[in-house]
């Protein structure tokens, strides 16, 4: 293990400045009422707010988010005056992996030294999604409608494949076991739930009220609504979409944000509650796999991101894999000959949902929090997007300043 | 020889004591000598002049005192810069509401408008004769000098007021009227000037309210709210909490909204405001006051503190007992050390200090009474809770010495005074609503008469803080509204209060100067042995529109006393909560009616056993019967009035069909019963509670 290996040795992410709302399933919750991008704004300045950390700290806001909002023209300087503090800021988006990349592109802007302490701020509402109207002259149509969420998961461009068929592909390809992969969504389930009993997510997720437009409760954002207590027998007997894709081995659609925070080593130490921690990028990378195999690709990422670095699957201390398919799960177990127990440990988001934008900074504070858990080491975030593409980035935990 | 409880707020205008009002059967001033003293006698009489009367200020107080001024003959002149936008128009629709179409015109023709470039004077300004310039021109210092020196120049002997928020007398070089918002009704001035002048007396004789202040950097009424502001802007930099949150703690904490009141004052004025008398404050008196990066960029941007409408707040979150607990820390603590300053500086009389959060920054109580209801210890350690969060303020302008007289009568005796002449007590209450505070100083004024050894006894408003009596303050029915206990324990002790005014003198009058009485402090009055009224006074006993039962024995105790003839009239009264003319309640609600001076003078012959032609209407103690249910009011089509009618019946019924020593406790109960039910919940005072304390 190269110890040295530091891929932004400027930027840290001060630990426990963090935070998520819960993921309530699309449509089921006040969530999907509201505009999402201010919503998201407010709730990270609420979360601020319980972290101790002033909002006049911020720099800078990346903000990723796949789904259009209402002025998303506006961009990050809107959804940080939603938050109270007018600073600038872009917006970023890479399909499923925006919720790493806004992370990784923080930590680059204060590696430059063109901020100090940035902002990432990640959301989504696939509730309601909003259709475009394309004028699309080669098309016999001429005008052509897209539902945002719905027919983009339904069609990659592309290859002309749904998303669960690059799924069914997968499985066919590493001729995966259905009951694995029962086996698997069903550990994936108790997981979330033993994790959510020790109170673990009380770190990492922030309730939060929604109100209508006259200033009265419109609803509660306080559990990841649509998490269902499946038995393995359901699991079995559930109908096959796919080959080893039920609705019960793949996620669903919800609606949330996540943020945290990047900044340089001393500012860190100033604004964590625990500033003895240190949480360092390591390494980042990414593959695009062969057409309509989307759920090999995270994998394919961390075999670069290992060969790079010359770390091994020893080394690594906690692994988050962002799972639409349990057959993710399945294929990186298969390949890199990990147990698929000692994955995703706290939770993942096969079971919590998928908002897309945020899904993945989520994973990723939840990593984190683990690996201080477990006296820190190397967390390994990885996870899919649009595109048959992979992602996976190293960051490491320590007790005591590396700087 | 008069003595008095604590010095009264008139004597502090140089008009003597409010027993001197009865005992010479006349007003201590009269509008018509002191607009001939300020203004010139009818043959020479010159104008009011208001420079910067586009402005806020400058539009609010043309229209407050060229209403008044008008009938005298008094032109007012409109001062104002070319291209800025009309300040006063916008004024019209709201004054033909108040006064009607015909007066709103008459006020508004007398209004001459003129603009100026800033350095010389309009060459036809000197045909109106101008005798008195109110300045309420922009926060600039050697601006406001320069534009005094023109007028001076132009008109020698001119009296000149400034209604600076924040720079002393001392510094302007003339005398300071400093008004609140909002400036057309607001009636409170805060007066720095070396001895009552003519213009103070004028102000006072023409209904409004002025209370002379100690000259210094930002007056009472600045320290107070802009103080407020900045307790919540540290808040929110501790916390994130958005501006408009904080206002909702702000409010169930203390009733003022600041940074709403930014918004509707209008961002662009009060951000510079608020600012500026920050900013001397803090040159002045340290870190407790230094304006934050939020305001001072706000000051520049003339932002609102709240989103615009289409991104009203989205996310909200509830405060645990303890974050609730810091937060008071933060805006008490904060308000507590202010109000030390001003105590150490001795800015004015306390009642003042205390009145001017009440009226004009929406205190649900002045501040003063907030300290006193913790206890100077309690205050004292608020301060020091809030130096833990904000160790910077620590350091300078905190005077926990300034508490150590809070036992004195200054301190307890807030709104209510008492004075005697040897013979004749009279209790003054400089509050327009009823509440606890009122109602202990009440009991501790009577109890200080006794001692005295007075058994005659005037009930009176101030005659200065207090320009009518509006009922009780139905914030203090909150508590009721979830518990009939409380309803039952608030109605029986200020039931029991009103009883003393009947059972402890030998003859009790209670006096409404105002322009109305209504609910619990006509209940409170109709206790006395007389009860005397100014012909133009409205009296009504509006419960039934809240909806409550009221509950200070007003559904028994005027019956008791009528003849039965005259009880449909009390029954619709109470059915209808429309007030009547003091004139139409003579005989069966009040004893007498009649101009100002008439009313005064039957007052003192009243209470020195000179009953004049008016027999002490006795109160019946018996079992009262046939008062009738049906007076021929119309039912309602709102459910809740007719319950509430229907409980007020209720009420009257099972209070007069009893013996008056079961009265108190029948009654109190029906009253507190019907808060505690659904209709008072769901009705306009709970409708305030939820508001108020429901977050």
């Amino acid at each position: 293990m190269k110890e040295s290996l530091a891929m932004f040795p400027r930027a840290r992410i001060p630990y426990g400045t963090w935070g998520s709302s819960y993921f309530p399933a699309w449509q089921t919750s006040a969530l999907a009422e509201v505009n999402i991008g201010q919503f998201a704004g407010e709730a990270m300045n609420r979360i601020l707010g319980i972290r101790r950390v002033p909002k006049s700290e911020l720099d800078y806001l990346i903000i990723g988010s796949t789904v259009p909002w209402h002025w998303k023209f506006w961009n990050a300087p809107l959804v940080a005056s939603c938050l109270g503090h007018r600073v600038p800021g872009f917006h970023l988006e890479q399909a499923c992996a925006t919720g790493l990349q806004a992370v990784v592109a923080a930590a680059a802007e204060v590696q430059s030294g063109a901020n100090d302490v940035v902002g990432v701020l990640t959301f989504d509402r696939t509730s309601d999604s909003p259709v475009g109207v394309f004028p699309e002259r080669r098309a016999h149509q001429r005008t052509m409608a897209l539902s945002d969420v719905w027919d983009n998961f339904g069609f990659d461009p592309a290859t002309g494949q749904a998303m669960m068929t690059t799924a069914g592909n997968a499985a066919r390809k590493y001729r995966l076991d259905r009951r694995e992969v029962e086996d698997i969504a069903y550990c994936r389930y108790q997981q979330y739930f033993e994790t959510k009993a020790s109170g673990f997510l009380d770190r990492v997720l922030v309730p939060l009220d929604v109100l209508n437009v006259q200033g009265r409760a419109l609803g509660r954002i306080t559990e990841d609504v649509g998490v269902r207590r499946l038995t393995l027998d359901s699991l079995r007997s559930m109908r096959e979409l796919e080959p080893c894709v039920t609705t019960g081995t793949q996620t669903h659609a919800s609606d949330g944000m996540a943020t945290l925070l990047v900044t340089t080593a001393e500012k860190a130490r100033q604004l964590s509650p625990r500033p003895e921690i240190v949480i360092q990028f390591v390494a980042k990378a990414e593959m695009r796999t062969d057409p309509a195999l989307m759920p090999e690709a995270p994998t394919l990422a961390v075999e670069k991101l290992l060969a790079k670095t010359g770390l091994t699957m020893a080394d690594i201390a906690v692994v988050k894999s962002h799972n639409p398919f349990a057959i993710n799960d399945a294929v990186f177990s298969k390949v890199l000959k990990y147990d698929w127990r000692k994955v995703n440990r706290t939770g993942c988001s096969l079971v919590w949902g998928h908002p897309q934008g945020p899904t993945l900074t989520r994973m990723l504070i939840e990593g984190l929090e683990e690996a201080v858990d477990r006296g820190g080491g190397l967390v390994l975030v990885l996870g899919c997007a649009a595109g048959d593409v992979g992602i996976a980035a190293l960051l490491r935990v320590t007790e005591g300043d590396r700087s | 020889m008069t003595k008095s409880l604590r010095q009264s707020t008139l004597q502090t205008l140089g008009l003597g004591s409010v027993t001197d009002i009865f005992r010479g059967g006349r007003l201590p001033a009269d509008a018509g000598d002191l607009v001939d003293r300020v203004f010139g006698g009818p043959a020479d009489r010159g104008s009011l002049v208001i420079s910067g009367a586009n402005g806020i200020v400058g539009s609010g107080k043309m229209i407050q005192l060229s209403a008044r001024l008008e009938p005298f003959g008094v032109r007012s002149i409109s001062l104002a810069r070319p291209r800025t936008a009309d300040g006063i128009g916008p004024h019209y629709p709201r004054l033909v509401e108040a006064v009607g179409r015909e007066r709103a015109d008459r006020i508004m023709g007398n209004i001459v408008r003129m603009t100026y470039d800033g350095n010389s004077l309009p060459a036809d300004l000197g045909k109106w004769h101008p005798r008195f310039l109110l300045e309420a021109i922009p926060e600039i210092l050697e601006v406001k000098k320069e534009h005094y020196r023109l007028f001076r120049d132009a008109f020698p002997g001119i009296e000149i007021r400034s209604v600076t928020s924040g720079f002393p007398s001392s510094e302007l070089g003339v005398g300071v009227a400093h008004p609140a918002f909002p400036h057309e009704i607001n009636k409170i001035w805060e007066i720095v000037e070396d001895k009552t002048s003519p213009v103070t007396q004028l102000l006072w004789a023409l209904g409004l309210i002025p209370v002379p202040v100690s000259d210094a950097w930002s007056f009472v009424l600045d320290v107070l709210f802009c103080g407020m502001t900045l307790a919540g802007l540290r808040y929110h930099r501790a916390t994130n909490m958005p501006f408009w949150k904080i206002d909702k703690y702000v409010r169930k904490l203390a009733g003022p909204n600041p940074f709403r009141a930014h918004d509707v004052i209008g961002a662009q004025g009060a951000n510079f405001l608020t600012w500026s008398c920050l900013h001397h404050l803090a040159q002045q008196y340290g870190p407790l006051f230094r304006p934050t990066p939020e305001l001072c960029q706000r000051k520049q941007t003339s932002q609102n503190w709240y989103p615009l409408d289409h991104l009203r707040p989205l996310v909200d979150w509830p405060l645990d007992r303890d974050a609730e607990e810091g937060f008071a820390d933060w805006i008490l603590g904060a308000m507590f050390q202010m109000a030390s300053l001003l105590l150490h500086e001795r800015r004015g009389h306390l009642s003042h200090i205390n009145a001017i959060g009440e009226l004009c920054a929406q205190f649900r109580r002045g501040i003063l009474a907030m300290i006193r209801s913790v206890g100077a210890e309690g205050a004292i350690r608020r301060v020091e809770a809030y130096h833990r969060l904000h160790p910077e303020a620590a350091g300078r302008s905190w005077y926990p010495a300034a508490f150590e007289q809070i036992e004195s009568p200054e301190w307890q005796q807030l709104y209510v005074n008492a004075e005697h002449d040897g013979t004749v007590g009279v209790i003054s209450i400089g509050r327009e609503s009823y509440n606890g505070d009122v109602d202990a100083e009440l009991n501790r004024a009577i109890d200080w008469l006794k001692a005295q050894r007075i058994d005659r006894v005037i009930l009176t408003g101030d005659f200065h803080l207090a320009t009518q009596m509006v009922g009780a303050d139905t914030s203090e029915f909150f508590p009721a509204l979830e518990d009939a206990r409380e309803g039952h324990r608030l109605a029986a002790a200020w039931t029991a209060t009103a009883r003393r005014l009947y059972n402890e003198f030998k003859v009790s009058v209670g006096f409404i100067g105002g322009k109305r009485c209504l609910g619990g402090f006509l209940e409170l009055l109709m206790h006395c042995h007389y009860l005397v009224a100014v012909d133009d006074a409205a009296l009504g006993m509006p419960e039934v529109t809240l909806p409550v039962v009221p509950g200070m024995e007003g559904c028994h105790w005027p019956f008791r006393k009528a003849n039965p003839a005259q009880w449909p009239k009390l029954v619709r009264l109470l059915l209808c909560g429309a007030p009547v003319k003091a004139p139409e309640a003579v005989e069966w609600l009040i004893d007498y009616a009649g101009p100002m001076h008439e009313s005064l003078r039957t007052v003192w012959r009243l209470v020195n056993g000179d009953a004049a032609g008016l027999p002490m209407r006795r109160v019946d103690e018996g079992s009262l019967q046939g008062i009738p249910a049906d007076v021929g009011v119309p039912a309602s089509d709102n459910p809740a009035t007719e319950a509430a009618r229907k409980a007020i019946l209720d009420s009257i019924r099972a209070s007069t069909t009893v013996p008056l020593s079961d009265a108190l406790e029948v009654q109190a109960r029906h009253s507190a019963g019907f808060i505690a039910g659904s209709f008072c919940r769901e009705g306009s005072i709970g409708a305030e509670h939820k508001k108020t304390m429901g977050l």
